[in-house]
């Protein structure tokens, strides 16, 4: 994260500088659609309109990020501009080429590259090496010239010493690079990232998003980033947003994002800083400045100078009549900052002692003594890079893995002793227990219909029929999915849905404790935050829910406990104002601070008063003002009393 | 682990045998395989076992790891001696029980049997899989086959089809664990229940195993036409296929030593 906040510092000067240049010369445009319209024939007979009378076009060095929910239309884009459809209306012109003139087809395709969503489905050649020479391959490259053009490729995304590996053995983000690599080899004018980063973790994301900078940077190429990630939209020059196939919002990150509302209302999110500044000023009730919400540093000036203006009006937390759409969605869980405190006393589901593991012999080990136990009702994060061991983690608590050493005990509701999961009677009642959804876990559909899909646990668990129907039933209903649902082939369904489908289809086993690996990987804002309700739902529902998470946002706003693991080796359990607030902890851990935590540091050099356990922006927001007027000016006025009195209120319930 | 998995036995190295053109390697292959099969007599089968220990020499592989990669077929070796045993029934006899006889001649026959077929799959192991990776397989393949390109044999489409396999059987059996553990989880049994709670288990691996390889072709297709992939036609290579002095020179060292053996064979 710390390193995004990097760029977005570079590319604002970048922008700067360059929106001059562009303007000075329009002609150098490098695809321009012109009332382009593209639609498909989905199962056979329902017809989908892609793209409806799109016009849009691609400045030489330009970096355009297109934003929208999933199936807006984004991925439609794309593959338009590569000749990969080809428009039904309207033209597509690619560096002066229409892509309806079969005679420069080639010639379109190798002035474009592209980067896919899925590492591993892009990669053709068995070795590192042999992928980057696909694409020279193709072209008819002279060999010798093929082998520089690798050699330069591998040694610009920093892959030369893995150049004889096999893809399998490269982790998410060097495959990412490598696809880079390949393109590169080609050297294409445009490229064209297809979520390109949704699969990484945040580490290889930050490498990635560094490397197309560079490309930018030296290559002077013409970027378009199709993504759901809100702040690597920022590093963009320009964001287009794409919904139900028409652009409904366009201009630079700062114009757009100034509109919150619209951008919220079309699925999307606002930067977190974006979101901290927008609420603060809703509270004071001024107007921000609202060009400056794409860089922390800028949305950060604008809080400060807000502070500084005399109030207008002062609006209290309760009296949020107007509030958005997104904030009623979060408003159900605990305001409370520290919520997990209250479970001290609360009954322990889930036990792991001294658990160690190895994959090789004499190793590094993936697990090193590992020790913590899980409360009931709690919602329980483990966090961690990739390779620290939480996947090899997880699958131990249900029983997937057996220990090789340490323990694993899982306490069931009815107060019979502990289960352990080394004993082979107890794993089948533990698996009920137990509830596991791994990453991705829609790729686990398999039924003709969605019903005998998520039926299959719980008869499995040994339920009567008319028992399993109504788990089935109570499952999709927590989950928002409609009964029409039920009667289709979880095949034909949307991402989201058969994510949801998937979900359904370990809820329904009514487990104790569920444990979800990124549950909201690859989803749009929107699927993202409707995924991770469910978790708070599940909570209050008396379940214990344990998340994997890549996301400290989140994961400061959604856990009761969290505990990082790095190279094999557990942290205490901590609530995440424990973890959070401290920063020579987060750094010996390894890990970085969310964002919100970040700009409220930021916030407490000048208005020291500020406490840093806020992870919501609305908590995150009264807490500033709070701070503001406990420390600058003594309350006066019926507002502030009102304000302060609200606040610390708030703060003493902690 | 999982990610480890190799394809097929290749043990890295750069030996003689190793840096050998792989379409030479093919082709002598074949040779040997001939050749030993032809081989009659217990002594030249000793030379052709001096032979294949001569090419051991020449791929410096540890002798040990040699032989782990011919021990799956031990077994099978064991058995073939076995039932020669027991159905030559020619010769002097020396045990005699039941219906089981056992002959001078019908050991020695079996020995023979056993040592050929040993000879054969060592031969073919350290020529090909051991000193070979199978993407220089294929591309030999393609190369050897060429010609039939003339014919309308679609030579270069089947290489390509055999690369895209082979880059694929790890990212497969990777997703095969992780789909078997999430069934695991849901209480599919493939370890325990009967034999159809486990033929329904594996049901669920198989259904979203071949959805998701259908997805996976559908997406790969996608990024090779992105890639201007057009067919064999007008490509180049990478890496291509040179025949060095070294190549003739083996090529014809190992030949003539195959032809010796069948003229001792023959006449001795």
């Amino acid at each position: 994260m710390l390193a995004v906040a990097f760029f977005i510092r570079e590319t604002t000067l970048m922008t700067e500088g360059k929106s001059l240049t562009e303007n000075a010369d329009k002609t150098e445009m490098d695809v321009i659609l012109d009332d382009v319209s593209f639609s498909y024939v989905h199962m056979e007979t329902e017809v989908v309109s892609a793209l409806s009378d799109v016009s849009l076009s691609l400045g030489r060095g330009s970096y355009t990020a297109l934003l929208g929910r999933n199936g807006s239309g984004k991925s439609t884009m794309a593959k338009l501009i590569d000749v990969l459809e080809l428009p039904q209306e309207g033209s597509v012109l690619v560096i002066g080429n229409n892509t309806n003139d079969e005679s420069v087809f080639w010639e379109i395709r190798t002035s474009c590259g592209m980067v896919f969503q899925n590492p591993d489905n892009q990669i053709v050649g068995t070795t590192v090496e042999e992928d980057v020479a696909f694409g020279p391959e193709n072209l008819g490259v002279p060999t010798a010239e093929i082998r520089s053009r690798v050699d330069d490729a591998l040694r610009y995304v920093g892959l030369t010493e893995l150049s004889l590996r096999q893809p399998s053995q490269l982790s998410g983000g060097q495959k990412q690079k490598l696809a880079i690599a390949g393109i590169l080899a080609m050297s294409p004018q445009i490229l064209l990232l297809d979520e390109s980063t949704s699969m990484l973790d945040p580490i290889s994301r930050d490498d990635f998003l560094a490397l197309v900078d560079k490309l930018i940077r030296d290559k002077h190429m013409t970027v378009l980033h199709i993504t759901h990630d809100m702040s690597e939209a920022c590093l963009a020059d320009r964001i287009v947003v794409l919904d139900h196939g028409k652009v409904a919002l366009s201009g630079p990150p700062g114009e757009v994002f100034s509109q919150v509302e619209a951008v919220r209302a079309l699925g999307l999110d606002v930067p977190v800083f974006a979101d901290l500044a927008f609420t603060v000023s809703e509270r004071l009730g001024v107007e921000p400045d609202r060009k400056i919400l794409y860089s922390r540093e800028l949305a950060l000036n604008g809080i400060r100078e807000m502070l500084r203006r005399p109030p207008v009006t002062y609006m209290p937390a309760a009296s949020e009549s107007g509030k958005v759409e997104s904030d009623v969605a979060e408003s159900g869980t605990s305001k409370s900052p520290v919520s997990g405190k209250d479970k001290s006393g609360a009954r322990t589901v889930l036990q792991v002692s001294h658990l160690s593991h190895f994959y090789e012999k004499g190793g590094a080990p993936a697990l090193d003594d590992v020790s913590f136990s899980v409360k009931e009702g709690e919602i329980f994060a483990i966090i961690g890079h990739s390779g620290s061991g939480k996947t090899t983690l997880i699958t131990h608590l249900n029983g997937l893995m057996r220990p090789e050493s340490g323990d694993v005990f899982v306490y069931p509701k009815d107060g019979t002793g502990p289960l352990n999961v080394r004993k082979n009677a107890d794993v089948r009642s533990i698996r009920r227990l137990v509830g596991l959804l791994f990453q991705y876990p829609e790729y686990q559909l398999f039924e003709e219909t969605v019903r005998k899909d998520i039926a299959f646990g719980p008869k499995k668990m040994g339920y009567k029929d008319s028992q399993v129907e109504e788990k089935v039933q109570s499952a999709i209903r927590l989950l928002g999915l409609d009964d029409s649902i039920l009667d289709r082939s979880p095949f034909e369904l949307s991402g989201g849905q058969k994510r949801r489908v998937a979900f359904a289809g370990v809820i329904a086993m009514d487990p104790d404790i569920l444990v979800l690996d990124e549950p909201a990987a690859g989803l749009d804002p929107t699927g993202r935050r409707e995924i991770l309700e469910y978790a708070t739902r599940l909570k209050a529902m008396g379940k214990t829910v344990i998340i994997v998470s890549h996301n400290m946002d989140e994961a400061a706003r959604y856990a009761d406990r969290i505990l990082v693991l790095k190279h094999g080796k557990a942290s205490e359990p901590m609530t995440p104002g424990e973890l959070f607030t401290d920063e020579g902890r987060l750094m010996d851990l390894g890990i970085t601070a969310p964002e919100i935590v970040t700009c409220l540091r930021e916030l407490k050099k000048e208005i020291p008063d500020i406490r840093l356990e806020y992870f919501r922006a609305t908590d995150a927001a009264d807490e500033i003002i709070r701070a503001f007027n406990t420390h600058n000016r003594p309350p006066v006025g019926d507002g502030y009393t009102a304000a302060a009195a609200d606040n610390t209120s708030g703060g003493d319930a902690v | 682990m999982m990610k480890d998995i190799s394809i097929g036995r290749y043990c890295q190295g750069n030996s003689i045998l190793h840096r050998l053109d792989p379409r030479v390697k093919i082709v002598l292959c074949f040779l040997y395989m001939i050749v030993i099969f032809i081989l009659s007599k217990p002594a030249s089968l000793l030379l052709a076992f001096a032979v294949v220990i001569f090419l051991a020499v020449l791929s410096s592989i540890s002798p040990r790891k040699i032989l782990d990669s011919v021990r799956p077929v031990l077994f099978l070796l064991l058995f073939v001696f076995v039932l020669n045993v027991l159905t030559i029934r020619t010769g002097n006899t020396l045990v005699e029980f039941w219906i089981v006889k056992i002959t001078g001649d019908g050991i020695l026959k079996a020995g023979l049997m056993a040592l050929r077929l040993f000879l054969l799959i060592l031969g073919t192991s350290l020529l090909l899989t051991l000193t070979t990776t199978p993407l220089l397989m294929a591309d030999s393949l393609e190369s050897l086959f060429g010609p039939l390109k003339k014919i309308r044999v679609p030579v270069h489409e089947m290489a390509m089809m055999m690369s895209i396999a082979l880059r694929f059987v790890p990212t497969l059996v990777e997703e095969t664990d992780k789909i078997m553990k999430a069934q695991a989880s849901r209480g599919a049994e493939y370890d325990t229940g009967n034999i159809f709670a486990r033929a329904k288990g594996y049901v669920t691996v198989l259904v979203p195993l071949f959805v998701s390889a259908f997805k996976r072709a559908e997406e790969l297709a996608v990024a090779m036409d992105a890639r201007c992939y057009r067919g064999g036609e007008g490509r180049t290579k990478l890496h291509v296929l040179h025949m060095k002095k070294a190549d003739y020179f083996w090529f014809i060292v190992l030949s003539v030593a195959a032809l010796g053996l069948l003229l001792i064979d023959l006449f001795v």
